[in-house]
C-alpha cells in the first residue's frame, strides 16, 4: 500500500535519469537534452514555491541570471574554481530570494508578485549597465565546465545535479515542512491559527527556491559558455512560471512534462523561427482554456473516457 | 539645464500615462490587469504607419480603429466567457493576456515590413519655454494626454455609456440588476483602454523610434507605472506617470541611458515596497 | 383572477455540490404581493437571485411574461420588467444620491427620469433633501429607503426586495411595508418581498415557506395559520 502509493514518487529519479543514456548518441540531441535539464530544475522550483507553497513569486528570472552572473562575474575578476564560482551562485542567489522575501512580506500576495515581476525586468537591465564586466546585451564567453570537464562528463553532471535537486524537493514535500508548505498555500490563516510561524516557513520556501533556482543558473551559463541580458529575461522567467501549469501542477511530473514540451516543441518548429512566439502566445492561451489541470490530467482524463466507451464503466470502477 | 530636464520628463510622463491609464480604466472596471494594452497599441501605431502614405487623418483613425477593435474583440470573445466560466483568477488572466501580447507582438513583427519605424509629423515649428526649444508636436503629444483625462471624466460625468462603466466598477452585482450590459461595459472599455495604448505607441513613435519591442517596454513600464499609481486609480496612474517621467529624464542625464531604467525600476522597487497598495491608493483591493 | 406574470418550475440552484434549493415550485399573479418566509439559510437571497439572472440554476425553468427567461442575462430580465433588490451592497457608495436613482432609472429616457424621480422623493422626502450626498454617507435607514427608491424608480412590473427589514427598527420597517401597499394599490405593480421576521405578513396577499431549500407551505395571507409559521421555524 504504502509503496504503491510512493511508487510514483520513487521511480522519479530513475525516469530523470535514463536520459543519461543519450550521452551515447552525442552531438545536437545531447545538447538538447542537456538544454532541458537546466529548464526541468527551474519547473520544480517554480512548483515548489508558486504552486505548492502557495507564493506568489515571478523572478525566477532573476535568480536563475544572479546563479549564472555570479560565475561570470568571478571568472572575469578572480581565480577562484568552477565549483566554488558555482556554489556561490548559488548562494547569493539564496541571499537575493531572501532579502526580496523580507523586504516585501508585509505586502499581500499580489503586490509581492508585482515587485518579484518587476525585479525579473530590473535584473536584465543592471546586467546592462553593468556591461564592462557582465558583457550586457552582447553577451560574454566564459570557459565553463563544459570545456573543463568534457562536454559528455558535464552533460552527466548535469543530470546528476536535476536527479538530486528533484529528489530533494519530491522529499522535501512529503516531510513535515513540506506538509506545512501546502497548508500555507491553501489556508495561510488556519496555519496561524495551529500555532505554526508562517513566516518563518516561508522565509525557507524563498531561500530554498533561491538556492536551486541560482544553483540551476549557475550550471546553465557554464553548460552553454556563454551568456547576455536578454537569454534571461522576463520572457522567461513566465516560461519557467508556465512549466508546473503546462504539465500539471497537481503531479509530481508536472514540472518534468511542462518543461520538455517548453524546450522540445519549439525544437520541432525551429524551421519557422519567425513564429515561434506566436506559437508561444497560442499555447499559453490554449492551455489555460482547454487543459487547466494541465497536460499530464488532461491527457488522463482522455484516455480514461476512452477507456470507459471500450470497457463499461462498471468494471472499470470494481477493478480498482 | 533643470527646466529642460523636466520639460522632457512631462513629455515622456505625459506619453506613458496613456498606457497607463488605459491598463487603470480597464482593470477599474473589469478587475482584469491586462497585459496585452501596450503591445495592441504599438500594432495599432504600426498599422497607422503603414497607411501614412494615405493621408495622416485616415492613417491615424485606422490605427485608432484596429486598436479597439482588437481590444474589443479580444474581451468580448476570449475574455468574457472565460470571466462567466471561471470568475476572476489573477493567474489565469496574467497568462491569458501575456499570451496574448506575446501574439500580437509576434504578429507585429511579422506583419509590418520593417521592425523599426518611426512615424513622420508634419513640422510645426517650435516652442520657446523661457530658453528651452520645445517642439510643437510634443506640446501637441502632452496636451492630447492631458485633455483625454479630462474627456475621459467627462464622459463618465455626462453620457450613460459613461456612468455605466463607473456603476460597473462601484458594483458590479447592482450594475447587472439595474440593467446595465456588463459584457458589453467590459469590452468597450477594453476597446477604449487599447485606443490609449495606441495613442502613447503612437507618439512614442512620433518622438522617438517605436520597434516591435516598444509594446513591452511600455506594457511594462506603464503597467508597474499603474501599480504604483495605485491600481484602478486614474489620477494616481497620471501623477506616477509624470513622476516616473521626470525620473526617467534626470537619471538619463545624471547617470547615461544604461543606468536610467535600473534607477527607474529600483525606485518603482521602493515604492511598491513601502507603499505597495501604490501613491494614491488602490480602487480596487486586490 | 390576474394573469399569471412569473413562474419557476422545479428550479434546483446548487453551490458546489451544496443544493440550496430544491425542485422548487413558485407562481406569483400580476399585482400580487408575495412573501417569502423562512428561516436564516433557507435560500430566500439564492431564489430571489436566481430569478433575477445573477445565479445560474442546474435544473428547472423560468418564466416570466409568457416567456422562458431561464438562460437570459440579468439586464435582459431587467428590461422585461423584472428587478431585484439585493439584501446588500444594493447602492454606488461613491455616487450621490441622485445618480443612484439616475441609475435605478437605467432605462427611461431624460425626460421620464426626471418625473420618476420626483415621484421617489415624493415618496421618501428625505431623499430629496440629499440629492448631492454619496450614497455610502447616508445612515442604514436612508439608505434602505433609497435602495427601495431605486426599485420604484425602475418602473417595473415586478420589484423584488430582499430582506426588506434587516437592521431596522420595527416602525420604519412598518412605514415602507405600507408605502409598499399604497404603491402596489396605485401602479399595480407586484411585488415580492423575502423577509426573516414576518413582519411583511402584514401587507402580504400570499406567502410561500421555504425552509432548508423546500417550499413547505403557500397559504393565503390572512388566512395563515400560525403554527404553521412555528412549525417553519422551529422544525416540524
Ligand atoms: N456563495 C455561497 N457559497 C456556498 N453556499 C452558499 C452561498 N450562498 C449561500 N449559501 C448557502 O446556501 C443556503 C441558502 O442561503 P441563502 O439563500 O443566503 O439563505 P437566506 O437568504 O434564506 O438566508 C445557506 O445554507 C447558505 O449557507
Ligand atoms: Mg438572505
Amino acid at each position: 500500500m504504502t509503496i504503491r502509493h510512493n511508487l510514483p514518487r520513487l521511480l522519479l529519479p530513475f525516469v530523470l535519469a535514463l536520459p543519461a543514456l543519450f550521452v551515447f548518441v552525442g552531438g545536437y540531441t545531447q545538447w538538447v537534452i542537456g538544454y532541458l535539464y537546466l529548464f526541468i530544475i527551474q519547473g520544480y522550483v517554480a512548483w515548489l514555491l508558486f504552486y505548492k507553497t502557495g507564493q506568489s513569486f515571478y523572478g525566477y528570472s532573476a535568480t536563475m541570471a544572479l546563479g549564472a552572473y555570479t560565475c561570470v562575474v568571478l571568472q572575469r575578476l578572480t581565480n577562484v574554481s568552477p565549483a566554488l564560482q558555482i556554489l556561490l551562485g548559488a548562494l547569493i542567489s539564496a541571499l537575493l530570494a531572501m532579502l526580496f522575501f523580507l523586504s516585501t512580506s508585509r505586502a499581500k500576495g499580489f503586490y509581492a508578485g508585482m515587485a518579484s515581476f518587476l525585479l525579473a525586468i530590473l535584473i536584465p537591465k543592471l546586467i546592462e549597465a553593468l556591461y564592462p564586466i557582465t558583457g550586457g546585451r552582447s553577451g560574454v564567453q566564459i570557459t565553463g565546465l563544459d570545456l573543463l570537464l568534457g562536454s559528455d562528463n558535464y552533460f552527466l553532471l548535469v543530470i546528476f545535479f536535476t536527479v538530486v535537486i528533484v529528489a530533494f524537493i519530491a522529499w522535501l514535500i512529503n516531510t513535515r515542512v513540506g506538509k506545512i508548505f501546502t497548508l500555507i498555500a491553501e489556508n495561510e490563516d488556519l496555519a496561524q491559527a495551529t500555532g505554526i510561524n508562517s513566516f518563518k516557513y516561508k522565509l525557507l520556501a524563498y531561500t530554498v527556491a533561491g538556492l536551486l533556482s541560482g544553483l540551476g543558473g549557475a550550471l546553465y551559463v557554464n553548460y552553454t559558455g556563454s551568456i547576455s541580458s536578454v537569454d534571461i529575461n522576463v520572457f522567461t522567467s513566465v516560461s519557467i512560471f508556465f512549466i508546473p501549469l503546462l504539465g500539471s501542477k497537481r503531479s509530481l511530473y508536472g514540472p518534468l512534462v511542462g518543461s520538455m514540451f517548453l524546450v522540445l516543441i519549439p525544437e520541432l518548429f525551429s524551421s519557422i523561427e519567425r513564429y515561434l512566439d506566436i506559437l508561444y502566445g497560442l499555447s499559453y492561451i490554449l492551455v489555460m482554456i482547454f487543459l487547466p489541470d494541465g497536460i499530464i490530467i488532461g491527457v488522463g482524463r482522455l484516455l480514461a473516457r476512452l477507456f470507459s466507451k471500450i470497457v463499461p464503466p462498471k468494471t472499470l470502477g470494481n477493478s480498482s | 539645464m533643470v527646466l529642460q530636464g523636466l520639460i522632457t520628463g512631462i513629455i515622456i510622463g505625459g506619453i506613458l500615462s496613456l498606457p497607463v491609464m488605459g491598463v487603470a480604466l480597464i482593470y477599474g472596471v473589469t478587475g482584469i490587469l491586462n497585459y496585452a494594452i501596450a503591445t495592441i497599441g504599438t500594432f495599432g501605431a504600426f498599422t497607422t504607419w503603414l497607411l501614412l502614405p494615405y493621408g495622416l487623418l485616415p492613417a491615424i483613425l485606422a490605427g485608432l480603429l484596429t486598436s479597439f477593435v482588437i481590444g474589443f474583440g479580444i474581451q468580448q470573445f476570449l475574455l468574457n466567457p472565460l470571466i462567466k466560466k471561471k470568475g476572476n483568477d489573477l493567474t489565469l488572466f496574467f497568462i491569458i493576456t501575456f499570451g496574448i501580447a506575446t501574439i500580437v507582438a509576434g504578429l507585429t513583427k511579422n506583419f509590418f515590413p520593417r521592425p523599426t519605424i518611426s512615424i513622420e509629423l508634419p513640422k510645426l515649428g517650435t516652442l520657446f519655454i523661457a530658453d528651452v526649444a520645445v517642439d510643437i508636436n510634443k506640446v501637441i503629444a502632452i496636451a492630447i494626454a492631458f485633455s483625454i483625462l479630462l474627456v475621459m471624466r467627462f464622459l463618465e460625468k455626462t453620457t450613460k455609456t459613461g456612468k455605466s462603466w463607473i456603476a460597473t466598477s462601484q458594483n458590479l452585482k447592482m450594475a447587472k440588476l439595474v440593467g446595465i450590459n456588463v459584457e458589453f461595459v467590459y469590452s468597450l472599455v477594453s476597446g477604449i483602454g487599447c485606443i490609449l495604448g495606441f495613442i502613447g505607441a503612437f507618439f512614442w513613435g512620433v518622438l522617438y523610434n517605436l520597434t516591435v519591442n516598444t509594446g513591452w517596454d511600455l506594457c511594462f513600464l506603464g503597467y508597474i507605472i499603474a501599480i504604483v499609481g495605485g491600481i484602478g486609480n486614474v489620477w494616481g496612474g497620471m501623477i506616477s506617470a509624470l513622476i516616473m517621467g521626470v525620473v526617467i529624464s534626470f537619471a538619463g542625464y545624471w547617470l547615461g541611458g544604461m543606468w536610467q531604467s535600473v534607477a527607474l525600476y529600483v525606485i518603482l522597487f521602493a515604492i511598491l515596497i513601502v507603499a505597495p497598495k501604490g501613491i494614491l491608493g488602490s480602487e480596487r483591493s486586490v | 383572477m390576474p394573469p399569471l406574470l412569473m413562474e419557476a418550475e422545479n428550479l434546483t440552484v446548487t453551490y458546489g455540490s451544496y443544493a440550496a434549493l430544491k425542485k422548487v415550485n413558485f407562481s406569483v399573479f400580476e399585482g400580487e404581493i408575495v412573501a417569502i418566509v423562512g428561516p436564516n439559510g433557507a435560500g430566500k437571497t439564492t431564489f430571489l437571485e436566481t430569478v433575477a439572472g445573477l445565479l445560474k440554476p442546474k435544473e428547472g425553468s423560468l418564466k416570466f411574461r409568457d416567456r422562458n427567461i431561464t438562460k437570459l442575462e440579468p439586464f435582459q430580465r431587467r428590461k422585461m420588467g423584472l428587478m431585484l433588490i439585493p439584501q446588500e451592497g444594493n447602492l454606488f457608495p461613491s455616487m450621490p444620491v441622485k445618480e443612484n436613482l439616475q441609475l435605478g432609472a437605467f432605462f427611461e429616457n431624460k425626460r421620464s427620469t426626471e418625473e420618476i424621480l420626483n415621484r421617489v422623493y415624493r415618496i421618501f422626502p428625505k431623499l430629496q433633501d440629499r440629492t448631492r450626498q454619496l450614497a455610502g454617507t447616508l445612515s442604514g435607514g436612508e439608505q434602505r429607503m433609497l435602495a427601495i427608491g431605486m426599485g420604484i424608480a425602475a418602473n417595473v412590473k415586478a420589484l423584488m426586495i430582499d430582506e426588506l427589514s434587516l437592521g431596522l427598527a420595527p416602525k420604519v420597517v412598518g412605514n415602507l411595508l405600507s408605502i409598499l401597499r399604497d404603491l402596489r394599490d396605485e401602479t399595480g405593480i407586484t411585488l415580492i418581498l423575502s423577509e426573516q421576521s414576518i413582519k411583511a405578513l402584514d401587507v402580504a396577499d400570499r406567502v410561500y415557506g421555504l425552509e432548508a431549500g423546500e417550499i413547505r407551505f403557500t397559504e393565503d395571507a390572512q388566512q395563515l395559520d400560525r403554527d404553521l409559521i412555528k412549525s417553519l421555524y422551529l422544525g416540524a
